[in-house]
């Protein structure tokens, strides 16, 4: 991944919310694999992406996301660049 | 093994999801075994909607002060069976602590959108009955239970469908719900186990357009957006401070830049700032503020680095000078560090430094007392003295489940006291320095007046305490009640003020002619008066009046009660027991003991409920 500031406060943000290592974060991190990841993290994780790249997100754009690619797909929608 | 403190304390906390990780490291750490904690509490949280996150929040809060703490969490919109089924786990659970978070949506139901759907008289009978309902759950809960509840008052809603004309309605639907907040408060002003939490305050406070994020509330059931959780959280310690007896009890203050603006020595008189000015307000404003909270009970001293007589000047002279020298209960104003006069001041007032809140708005000083003087409360200060108000009012240290007439006083006291200790200083012996003090020792039967705090002397008196046995108020009362059992209130007061109601006896009847003292204990503020000994003069001039033969004190040493231990002792006491559990020691009742001759003794008799 490339080493942009977006990138890294997303990963230090996901590593933080659920409690893994930063890396071993990946696009294809999800639910699935990722015990921490449950429906109360996922909200947690929604309100600290809102707070920290200072977007809204709309219900949809939230119960479309299935793994960490989702979240950037959602993000470079809202203008947040990841290089 | 770490304190739970240090392991919080390595960590900066900026987000919800940090409490979340804290958390899970503080359960790995107790899991291994590596963790020193001493009592822990038990708190159950029920509620109407989810309430994820704020066990794993308020765990890491309270291990701040080292407050292991352990959970029930209630199950989703359970709380009603939860509370009115006595065999349910939440009862298993024995809590010392239930909070009941029930919100509005939940308790209005479709009433939230159509309050208007009833008639007036209808939404009347309807607060009764929410009331109703409410208490019915807390008092339910509080009869099996002698756990503190804290009741979550109701968000009061900021929309109405009517509109501009919402308050023209004959009985309006934020009217009703501010009428059922009304009715919780008036129902429990005097039960001192429920504590009515004024959740709508909080939500105001946070912003009510903010607390409820829609996108939450549709997809989780979650009323309060978890950002806010860590600040809902903040609010609950203060009932678990209050509980764990963890609360502040003295405010140090520095005095340049902190109670005014500038320097005495650089600036002089005429320049700091200080009034009704815009340099001036916050620093008088943060004064007022200070003074509240010593007019209920907190104490005030000061350490700074100034001349004496410089800063002595602004005291007593400056014309907008709100705290005076008779609010502070010592000062200690010198070129010496900051953390030994720390040290020395609360040797003075006879308080221990973890009950210190420490405010200098130099951050070498306040790094230093961090570092040495860990115990000591050091308060963030912000560069700009327009937060200083903000920051005192935000602090939830000083909180208490209840506040005595005497703790209104107490801020005033410990102040008197300082005038006593200079009058000592002065007086070179000290029978003749009490000779000086005028001292008055009231001694009457505890009264439904005074209950509440003889049962708190007994809870919170540790050193001058003879056995440390502490209780309730229901037991005063049913002390009261009994043939067996006498309990006296002492009330000791000098020429330079009250010290109020200081001391309790209980005495307890074995059988006929012999009496035990069940508890003797002083408060430390007056010991080493003669009060002790006058106490005991009395009690040896009753029982010899009502013919009893065996007069016993009783002795169960603690950490804390040696300088009691050694007092029937050296009072000329015989020991006659001694094992792990207590030391009896007699007194020859054949003998009086003689009363010291410059104290005035008034006893307040009432009448007998039966001899023994």
């Amino acid at each position: 991944m490339a080493e942009n500031e977006n990138i890294l406060m997303l990963l230090t943000l996901l590593s933080r919310v659920l409690d893994i290592d930063i890396n071993v974060i990946s696009d294809e991190t999800s639910p699935e694999n990722t015990e921490t990841w449950d429906s109360f993290n996922a909200l947690v994780m929604v309100s600290e992406l809102e707070n920290t790249f200072n977007v809204h997100f709309t219900m949809d754009e939230v119960v479309s996301v299935n793994c960490v690619r989702d979240i950037k797909g959602a993000l470079k929608r809202h203008g947040i660049d990841f290089g | 093994m770490k304190k739970l403190s240090d392991i919080i304390f390595s960590r900066s906390i900026s987000q919800v999801s940090d409490y979340f990780s804290l958390n899970r490291e503080i359960e790995k750490a107790l899991d291994h075994n590596e963790l020193e904690t001493g009592k822990s509490i038990n708190i159950a949280l029920v509620s109407s909607s989810t309430i994820n996150g704020i066990k794993e929040t308020l765990l890491v809060q309270c291990g701040e002060f080292d407050i292991l703490t352990k959970y029930y969490i209630g199950g989703y919109n359970q709380y009603a069976q939860e509370l009115l089924n006595t065999g349910s786990d939440l009862y298993e659970f024995i809590p010392d602590l239930l909070i009941i978070f029930v919100d509005t949506r939940a308790v209005a139901g479709d009433l939230f959108f159509m309050p208007y759907e009833i008639s007036s008289d209808d939404r009347r009978f309807w607060i009764d009955e929410k009331v109703n309902e409410l208490c019915t759950l807390a008092l339910a809960f509080t009869e099996k239970s002698s756990a503190k509840v804290v009741l979550h008052n109701l968000e009061e809603p900021v929309y109405s469908p009517m509109g501009l004309v919402e308050n023209k309605q004959e009985l309006g639907f934020i009217e009703s719900i501010k009428l059922i907040n009304k009715g919780l408060t008036d129902r429990f002003k005097k039960n001192n186990q429920i504590f009515v939490f004024d959740y709508n305050a909080f939500c105001s406070r946070m912003g009510k357009q903010n607390v409820l994020d829609y996108k939450m509330y549709y997809l989780g059931d979650i009323k309060l957006n978890p950002k806010y959780i860590p600040n809902l959280c903040r609010e609950y310690t203060g009932y678990i401070r209050a509980f764990a007896g963890l609360t502040k009890k003295c405010i140090v203050l520095d005095l340049d830049n902190t109670l005014w603006g500038g320097v005495i020595g650089e600036d002089g008189l005429e320049g700091i700032r200080l009034g009704p000015t815009p340099e001036g307000r916050p620093f008088m404003e943060f004064q007022k503020c200070l003074l509240s909270l010593f007019k209920r009970g907190i104490i005030l001293a000061v350490n700074s680095k100034n001349n004496p007589e410089e800063a002595l000047e602004v005291i007593r002279t400056h014309p907008h000078m709100i705290l005076q020298e008779s609010h502070f209960a010592a000062m200690r104003m010198n070129w010496d560090d900051k953390v030994a006069n720390m040290k020395a001041l609360a040797q003075e007032i006879n308080i221990g430094v973890d009950s210190i809140v420490f405010f200098d708005d130099d951050r070498v000083n306040r790094e230093m007392m961090r570092e040495f003087l860990p115990e000591v409360t050091v308060v963030e200060m912000p560069e700009d003295p327009s937060l200083y108000c903000k920051i005192l009012m935000d602090l939830n240290c000083f909180q208490s489940m209840s506040i005595t007439e005497e703790d209104k006083k107490k801020g005033k006291m410990y102040a008197e006291e300082k005038t006593r200790r200079r009058m000592a200083q002065s007086a070179t012996d000290l029978t003749e320095y009490l000779r000086q003090l005028h001292l008055t020792v009231s001694i009457e039967e505890v009264k439904t007046l005074t209950i509440p705090r003889v049962s708190q002397l007994t809870q919170k008196t540790n050193q001058f305490n003879m056995t440390t046995r502490r209780y309730t108020e229901e037991s005063i009362r049913e002390f009261m009640k009994s043939d067996r059992y006498r309990v006296l209130s002492i009330h000791v007061s000098d020429k330079f003020g009250d010290n109020g109601l200081t001391g309790v006896v209980i005495i307890r009847k074995e059988k006929r002619g012999v009496w035990y003292v069940d508890t003797f204990l002083l408060s430390c503020r007056i010991i080493g008066r003669k009060i002790e000994e006058t106490v005991l003069a009395y009690l040896v001039s009753e029982a010899r009046k009502q013919d009893v033969h065996l007069l016993c004190g009783e002795v169960i040493p603690s950490k804390k009660n040696k300088p009691a231990g050694q007092f029937y002792e050296k009072s000329g006491f015989v020991r006659i027991k001694h094992d792990d559990e207590a030391d009896v020691w007699e007194w020859d009742l054949t003998k009086e003991y003689p009363f010291p001759d410059f104290i005035e003794v008034k006893i307040k008799e009432q009448p007998e409920k039966g001899q023994m």
